[in-house]
């Protein structure tokens, strides 16, 4: 690890930042980015020079980075241990420097024995060569916005480059380009083997990974989740997942349990989700937490304390409606894609209302809209779904992607202004409305969901 | 009437799969043939109406090379025959005289085009474009790690009116020769732009083309085409 001496200039900076936190925090604003991006511009090796604790757990990936830092954060946290992390920061270089100097004491020593940090995969250069976790989760890698991370095979070089060799390896066993991430390293897989009632096989547009690698064969899958996640051999050489060394080979959602076999104990634990995705979240934190050394029952007394935050989804009844706002990545066609099948399993009739337009891009320049086109809006063309709506810039490229996806052109709904749309609403013809909203777009979900109750309460 | 797609398992990265889907759309009685990396290409015996490819990763892309320079010959020919093919994104790079690494190193292409691409992993652009292919206007979207250089105005598919093109300096995009089109716009290319779709399927033989969705999809061109004039609308 690039440990570097502090120098007076590092003092200097990470003095002022601490001020400069205090001061944010007095006026309340959080000092998540601001306080990290001014030191490593002050000082630029200021990662390499601050002290890191004994402890260091990364965690990056595609998907669920968030929710799986989170729950290891508070399961250790709950079992004593004296835990920092960057939980209300940014997962950039400058959101690590503004944890790191958050939880350091004047002279630049580390006051937490571990930290969890949240990695972006795209930044591992600028953070790993200085911050080199002793545990690194991956939690499975996809395409993601191809304006900054262009392809899983470029995020799969970079961090083959920038795992450090000491690392060992927390790896989803289902996810074939994640889990054959930097070879060497020490590792282990996790998967879910249990069939799962509630997920049906998805085929997606998006398949990152369809042939062999090394022999360019068509691998054979024993079966498919979503998109690439499942089980798959090469038939001509011995490319191949890996054996699931955690393997969820239970999972009970009305019992609210699953069951993981590690080397041949089998523990359960509370289910704390009701999905597919949640439950690869739980078994991935499970899985960092029993390499790091609690037992099964130190984790499973804290599970049955934790509720998983879910700012991402929100539900409210009216005369019996539902109406319901989901966060859908906004440039992330796979994010979108297991949202709208999210939408499409949904009991009774429905009406979607999308809302995912590039609030940027819509400022000052024009959205690449390439991504729709990787998006599963074929999962909206269902006979239960009456009606897809949207409002926005691009209200005419999504027209055109819906009627591609095979949606008849009678349940297609659109206008120039978001907040417009709740005015094709056939109230009576729905039981569930769905606004899926981008993160930079939840102000219109708000007033969207604000008029649609409004309608329903007349 | 048959479309060959090559490599779709590899070539098929920035929604570039929407194009052959939109071609099924205004086709409903083609045949589609998927020719993956292990297979024999179609095109080199059997009458192909349109031959296409789609953006591809770094390693995807000497993947491709290996496979074609073997058919290098006849792929000169077949472009001589004015056989139409349609390649997107870093596909055309395959058939340029090399790809340059940041370190120097090359990766020798097929030598088709006299031209080079230089990668920096670093610097992605992404960015805007608005060309003209003889008097029909595109639209469309850049995002890739290269620049090409080389005599990029020898044989230029598009004619910039805003845009990257190949490296900032020359104000024309891509590469066309005879019946062959290389762009760098990714995407929906075919969804995106009515009447190049109109022209193309004309091409391949289509005595009255009539493109799917045409309402919706002239609709969304025309709003793109003043959105991207409008000098207020930032390109990159």
């Amino acid at each position: 690890m690039k440990e570097n001496k502090k120098t007076l200039r590092f003092y200097f900076t990470l003095w002022s930042m601490k001020f400069l936190t205090r001061s944010l925090k007095l006026i309340g604003k959080n000092a998540t980015h601001l306080p990290g991006n001014i030191a490593l511009k002050m000082c630029p090796d200021f990662l390499a020079q601050i002290e890191k604790p004994k402890t260091i757990i990364g965690v990056t990936g595609t998907n669920g980075k968030t929710t799986v830092s989170n729950l290891i954060n508070d399961i250790l946290t709950d079992n004593g241990y004296n835990v920092g992390g960057n939980k209300f920061g940014g997962n950039i270089d400058a959101g690590i420097a503004a944890a790191l100097m958050a939880q350091s004491t004047l002279s630049g020593k580390a006051t937490k024995d571990i930290e969890v940090l949240e990695i972006d995969e795209r930044m591992t250069p600028y953070i790993l060569p200085y911050v080199q976790p002793n545990f690194l989760v991956c939690t499975n890698l996809f395409r993601d916005s191809y304006k900054r991370n262009a392809h899983s095979d470029f995020i799969v070089s970079i961090l083959n480059k920038q795992i450090p060799k000491t690392s060992k390896l927390i790896l989803n066993g289902e996810d074939l380009i994640s889990n054959h991430l930097a070879e060497d390293n020490d590792r282990v897989y996790f998967g879910i083997s249990s069939k799962d009632t509630k997920t049906t096989p998805t085929n997606n547009i998006i398949k990152d990974i369809v042939s062999c690698p090394k022999c360019n064969s068509k691998l054979d899958f024993e079966y498919i989740r979503y998109n690439h996640i499942g089980v798959a051999h090469c038939p001509n050489c011995d490319y191949g997942s890996p054996k699931f060394d955690y393997d969820v080979d239970t999972i009970n959602y009305e019992e609210k349990y699953i069951i993981i076999n590690s080397k041949g104990e089998r523990e359960k634990y509370r289910l704390i989700g009701n999905n597919a995705t949640d439950i690869y979240n739980e078994a991935t934190a499970i899985t960092l937490l029993r390499e790091f050394g609690l037992t099964s029952d130190q984790i499973e007394k804290s599970l049955q304390n934790i509720k998983i935050v879910e700012s991402r989804f929100d539900e409210v009844v009216v005369n019996g409606k539902k109406i319901i706002s989901n966060l859908a990545k906004g440039q992330n066609p796979i994010a979108c894609s297991r949202v709208m099948d999210f939408v499409r399993q949904q009991e009774g009739k429905k009406a979607v209302i999308l809302e995912f337009d590039d609030y940027f891009d819509a400022q000052h320049s024009s959205e690449n809209v390439a991504w729709l086109f990787d998006t599963d809006f074929e999962f909206l063309n269902s006979d239960d779904i009456v009606q897809v709506i949207t409002g926005g810039p691009r209200h005419k490229d999504m027209k055109t992607r819906m009627l591609l996806a095979g949606i008849p052109e009678e349940k297609i709904f659109v206008c120039e202004k978001e907040v417009d749309t709740p005015q094709f609403l056939d109230i009576d013809k729905v039981d569930t409305i769905f606004v899926l909203h981008d993160i930079y777009t939840h102000h219109y979900s708000v007033t969207i969901k604000n008029k649609i109750m409004e309608m329903l309460s007349k | 009437m048959k479309i060959e797609v090559l490599f779709p398992e590899l070539c098929n990265l920035f929604g570039d799969s929407s194009n052959i889907k939109y071609l099924s759309k205004c086709l409903p009685d083609a045949e589609f043939i998927k020719t993956s990396l292990n297979d024999d290409l179609k095109f080199l015996n059997d009458d192909i109406a349109l031959v296409y490819m789609g953006p591809m990763s770094e390693s995807a892309q000497e993947k491709v090379i290996n496979k074609l320079k073997e058919h290098k010959a006849q792929i000169i020919e077949k472009i001589e025959q004015n056989q139409i093919f349609l390649f997107t994104g870093n596909a055309v790079e395959v058939l340029y005289n090399y790809i340059e690494n940041e370190d120097g190193s090359k990766i020798e292409g097929l030598g088709i085009f006299d031209l080079y691409a230089k990668r920096d992993m670093w610097h992605r652009y992404n960015g805007l474009v608005l060309g003209k292919y003889q008097d029909i206007e595109i639209v469309g979207f850049q995002t890739q790690f290269t620049k090409t250089y080389g005599d990029v105005e020898k044989y230029p598919f598009l004619n910039l009116e805003r845009g990257m093109g190949m490296n900032k300096e020359h104000k024309v995009e891509g590469v066309c020769k005879n019946n062959f089109y290389g762009t760098y716009v990714i995407g929906p290319i075919l969804v995106l732009n009515p009447y190049f779709t109109e022209f193309l399927l004309k091409k391949m033989g289509v005595e009255n083309p009539q493109i799917a969705f045409k309402e919706a999809v002239v609709d969304a061109y025309n709003q793109r085409l003043k959105e991207f004039k409008d000098p207020a609308v930032k390109i990159d």
